[in-house]
């Protein structure tokens, strides 16, 4: 009888320790699986912070290049990526935000930086042009318009987001 | 274009568009004058990754080409020129050497592909800021010496 009790006590402590060892190994399997799956949410909402560029007051009918930063975290650490926008407000008053880099290949454009078509965002990699309102000109390799950026103007401050395909913001 | 395997996959795929190749070239020591060596390496590396993010359509940037400072100039040369002639077998027309080791510019006829070297700048006593204005100026300079060797 007490050899008995002892037996299903045993039992018993195997299962506890079994089903809390293996729970504890099936949490150390799933937890990092829920953060992979997760993780594309968490940054693709950290890429969307808008950061303060430029003062409004500053803009001209011109395209102006300004320089700002924004935090990435890429698999491995987090860092500060440089990014360019060229800035105008249009007829209307618009602001008009272009991402800089060619929808080719990825060089960084230039405005006026040909001499021979002026008023042109210039790529000097293959020369590909845009007009000012980031268009691509058809017969010179970009594909597609120069992406344009969300916006937000606070406090007389110009806000930048995400470079989005034209059409998409 | 760098050397990871999403930018080969975009030059394998694009090839016809890329055709010029920058090579950092970098001495090594870790005698007396490593400090110096080193910091030259550091502007040129900062430099070449800048100009990478700015052509990378056109231009791949090759991880560096390292020599210890005693290995005499001829070997250095010899190697270089074989690395050179690889490339341009491969398809590049333009090999561009980025430096700021003063050796190389004695030897320049003797190179293949096509030199740019830079004053190495005494970073360490420089504030961030200054650093940056740096950078960017002789960043500048280098894109239009590239760009002018294209057209
Ligand atoms: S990357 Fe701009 S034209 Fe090719």
């Amino acid at each position: 009888m007490s050899e008995n009790k002892h037996r299903v006590s045993r039992r018993q402590f195997l299962n506890y320790t079994l089903t809390g060892v293996g729970g504890f190994m099936a949490a150390g399997i799933l937890m990092p699986m829920v953060r992979f799956a997760l993780d594309p949410i968490l940054k693709e909402e950290a890429g969307t912070e808008m950061v303060p560029v430029a003062q409004v007051k500053d803009l001209t009918t011109e395209p102006q290049r300004f320089d700002f930063k924004v935090k990435v975290k890429d698999a491995w650490y987090e860092s500060e990526e440089p990014k360019s926008a060229w800035v105008y407000k249009d007829e209307k008053g618009e602001v008009i935000a272009l991402s800089p880099i060619c929808t080719h290949l990825g060089c960084t454009v230039n405005w006026n930086g040909d001499k021979a078509h002026p008023n042109q965002f210039f790529c000097p990699c293959h020369f590909g042009r845009y007009t000012k309102d980031g268009t691509n000109i058809p017969g010179t390799p970009p594909p597609a318009p120069l992406h344009r950026y969300e916006y937000k103007v606070k406090d007389g401050k110009l806000y930048l987001g995400k470079a989005k395909p034209r059409g998409e913001v | 274009m760098k050397w990871t395997v999403y930018d080969v996959e975009m030059y394998e795929k694009e090839k016809q568009y890329i055709d010029t190749v920058v090579i950092p070239l970098m001495p090594l020591t870790l005698s007396s004058g490593a400090k110096a060596a080193v910091s030259g390496g550091e502007f040129v590396q900062l430099l070449t990754n800048e100009i990478e993010r700015q052509l990378k359509g056109r231009l791949f940037l090759l991880p560096p080409f390292t020599y210890f400072v005693t290995e005499p100039i001829s070997e250095c040369t010899k190697r270089l020129n074989d690395w050179t002639n690889e490339l341009k077998e491969s398809g590049m027309d333009h090999v561009f050497y980025v430096t700021s080791d003063r050796q190389w510019k004695e030897i320049e006829q003797q190179l293949s592909g096509t030199l740019f070297s830079f004053p190495a700048v005494p970073f360490e006593h420089m504030d961030e800021a200054y650093k940056r204005q740096i950078v960017q100026e002789q960043t500048t300079k280098l894109l239009n010496a590239f760009i002018s060797q294209w057209t």
